[in-house]
């Protein structure tokens, strides 16, 4: 008896030791063979994770003595959170990205001139200003993204309505209610597919609509101001009852998924507010209907109808690492987005819109973007200001706050006041 | 204090340092962080007691903690009434028994997040066609109110924690001697009554057991609440350490997070110690 407790004892702490040595040991075999450069790429877009390491690949190919190692984390909330808990820890990826002039604050000792650099000479008016600090330029934009009404063609067709000439909020409430009243003839569940409980829905993208105005559609004027006053507070009540009241219920526990997947993709509501991104979501679920069922328009905002266009993440270069490392980087940078490999990949294969001149328009995958990149072109566009407002507030004030205003818990005027109140507040406290 | 010698001390070294490595040193620098400015990257000052005055006005913190009480003593008490009945069934001499235990034991099996996301699609969407097929209002629209969101949360936890406390109780009915219970009967004593009077002060340990993990699950609770109704509608249900984490990691205020963090700590550690205490006094020994 005594022996076996010896043997157990022994075994259990030898096992233990054994854990605990090669935790340590794990943490140090990072190393490569010294003459390699090893550019990591540390990014949170999981959509093109493949796609983006094909490019990888091939930038390898062509740069002998390379070695690019991409991590994707996915999600905007883990990706931040991993990024901050790697710098803490001591790890430097060399490129990683941000999402604007919060995150260019927070980051601002690891952000990199990138001014020099061709790409940034290449980017399209308007989409480095959230990037823009004392004129040096700190990222560069992934990309171009928008987001407005997306409708379903075939269904706007057998109403008898069109789409373009939705262009004031009358026309449009004249339009629902007449979808609204052939409800049954069109085997509709209900007009709209309102995602309330998706509070960046309301809160960065419905919210962005209606008081960018405020900031001139620019996000460091709206990163800068210490209040917001809802100028516009009617047309965005419009907008949110209009929306919620021809809704599928309940609006507080819809979320993206329903909204895209199961109402707008099985054609069982007409109209969702949403944005390029779904296009994947909509193409697997029924790809005739993707390509050529479904068109955009804007949110119309007195009598205008201008897309809001924006640039989601930008790539920033870390000035933690060796200078040869940053050098590569910058490279590799330019060499995406300004190389015909890159432009072909950027276009074809990420299917993005993009945000630097020389590309071909007409190539740009799908219909919905190719129709924002039209606003884009013609300079018809509002900026997203939403990336500047302050931190928390768009989805944990606003779009809380809505949740409660159409659950009845608080009246439009108690909603507006409290967010007021909440933008002071977060901005004194910086 | 022939134990401890060095051979004492070197086989409980493996378990001192992870125990120093991953609990204590964690512990400490958390508390420290907790009087400063740190924001997960930098440190410029030390701010003294700011973050913990700050808190006591912060109204979001304190109602989320309201709603993590609340939603504790419902789940605390669904729970163990439950785990204890479904562990009463499976003791009687029924031929399935060991298949329940089973099934019975199976939701805890499941990991928090995609238990989530089952629930939601049973409340949303399961509920929804019934309430439909049998013409119940009550039964559509759940999660869209905080009503519904906080009984949903208390059902999810129940169902995957009942289990579990089960097989605590069982392990403690079946340990109590037959013929105490045999004896009671030739006195006379209804079922009830010897179950009150014998079974329950027997299993008394059980209920120190069980009430001290329920408690603790509960009061920490944040994967199911994370994906059942990720604190919707309008922030209602949402529990403390979603309240942490969303100071932590979406408004960056790491330092100030970590105060509200060291308060959650001291509260569940002094509540399942006053209950352990309060519960271990009226255990009773044969």
């Amino acid at each position: 008896m005594k022996k076996g407790k010896l043997f157990t004892g022994i075994f259990s702490s030898l096992f233990l030791a054994g854990a605990v040595l090669s935790g340590c040991s794990s943490s140090s075999s990072g190393g490569d063979s010294k003459d390699d450069l090893t550019l990591e790429v540390f990014q949170f877009k999981v959509e093109f994770k493949n796609q983006f390491e094909e490019l990888a690949k091939a930038y390898e190919k062509e740069n002998k003595g390379v070695n690019i190692k991409v991590s994707t984390v996915g999600g905007g909330n883990d990706y931040k959170q991993s990024l901050t808990t790697k710098f803490a820890s001591g790890e430097e990826p060399a490129i990683f990205n941000i999402g604007g002039p919060t995150d260019v604050e927070q980051f601002s000792d690891r952000l990199l001139d990138l001014g020099e650099t061709e790409a940034s000479k290449a980017a399209l008016e308007g989409t480095l200003d959230g990037v823009t600090v004392d004129g040096k330029v700190l990222g560069l934009p992934f990309n171009q993204e928008g987001y407005g009404f997306i409708y379903n063609k075939r269904i706007f067709e057998k109403a008898g309505i069109k789409a373009e000439e939705l262009t004031s909020y009358d026309k449009l409430l004249e339009a629902v209610k007449t979808l609204d009243s052939k409800k049954k003839d069109l085997e509709l569940e209900a007009v709209f597919a309102f995602p309330v409980k998706e509070k960046w829905v309301t809160g960065n993208h419905l919210s962005n609509v209606f008081l960018a105005p405020e900031f001139e559609g620019n996000v460091l004027k709206a990163y800068e101001s210490p209040t917001v006053e809802f100028k516009n507070s009617e047309g965005l009540k419009q907008m949110v009852d209009l929306q919620n009241d021809y809704s599928v219920q309940p609006t507080t526990s819809l979320d993206y998924s329903q909204q895209v997947e199961e109402l707008f993709s099985l054609e069982r509501v007409a109209i969702i507010q949403q944005g390029n991104w779904i296009y994947n979501t909509v193409y697997e679920m029924d790809p005739e209907l993707a390509e050529k069922g479904i068109g955009i328009i804007p949110i119309p905002v007195n009598g205008e109808s201008k897309m809001p266009v924006g640039v989601p993440n930008y790539w920033a270069v870390n000035t933690k690492v060796d200078e040869k490392v940053q050098k590569e980087a910058k490279k590799f940078l330019d060499w995406m987005y300004t190389s015909d490999t890159g432009k072909q990949a950027v276009l074809e294969d990420f299917k993005f819109i993009p945000a630097y001149e020389g590309y071909d328009g007409t190539k740009i995958a799908d219909p919905i973007s190719q129709e924002i990149y039209k606003y884009s072109e013609a300079g018809n566009t509002i900026g997203w200001a939403f990336n500047g407002f302050p931190i928390g507030w768009n989805e944990d004030e606003f779009g809380a706050s809505v949740q409660a205003y159409v659950s009845g818990k608080l009246s439009w005027d108690e909603l507006v006041k409290k967010n007021m109140d909440a933008w002071k507040e977060i901005r004194s406290q910086q | 204090m022939r134990n401890r010698d060095l051979s004492f001390w070197l086989f409980l070294s493996p378990v001192l340092i992870c125990l120093i490595a991953v609990v204590i040193i964690p512990l400490l620098n958390g508390l420290f962080y907790s009087f400063t400015d740190w924001n997960g990257l930098s440190l410029n000052k030390f701010v003294g007691l700011d973050n913990y005055t700050k808190l006591l006005s912060d109204n979001e913190f304190m109602t989320s903690f309201w709603f993590t009480i609340k939603f504790s003593a419902a789940a605390i008490i669904v729970i163990n009434i439950i785990g204890l009945g479904l562990a009463l069934i499976v003791t009687q001499h029924i031929k399935s028994s060991s298949f329940l235990r089973t099934i019975f034991f199976m939701p805890n099996l499941i990991g928090g997040l995609i238990l989530g996301f089952i629930w939601q699609f049973i409340f949303t969407k399961a509920f929804a066609a019934v309430g439909d097929a049998v013409g119940i209002e009550g039964l559509k629209g759940w999660l869209s109110t905080s009503e519904t969101g906080f009984w949903g949360l208390v059902i999810l936890t129940s169902w995957q924690m009942a289990g579990y406390v089960m097989l605590i109780y069982i392990a403690y009915l079946q340990s109590v001697p037959q013929e105490l219970i045999e004896a009671a009967q030739i006195d006379g004593a209804s079922k009830f009554q010897r179950f009150r009077t014998i079974t329950v002060p027997l299993i008394a340990p059980a209920f120190t057991v069980s009430l001290f993990l329920t408690l603790s699950h509960s009061f920490k609770m944040y994967d199911q609440n994370l994906s059942l109704t990720n604190g919707g509608p309008y922030n209602s249900t949402e529990m403390v350490a979603m309240n942490i984490i969303k100071s932590a990691f979406t408004d960056n205020a790491m330092a100030y997070a970590q105060s509200k963090a060291v308060i959650f700590f001291v509260v569940v550690a002094a509540v399942s110690l006053v209950q352990v205490f309060y519960n271990k006094k009226r255990e009773v020994e044969l």
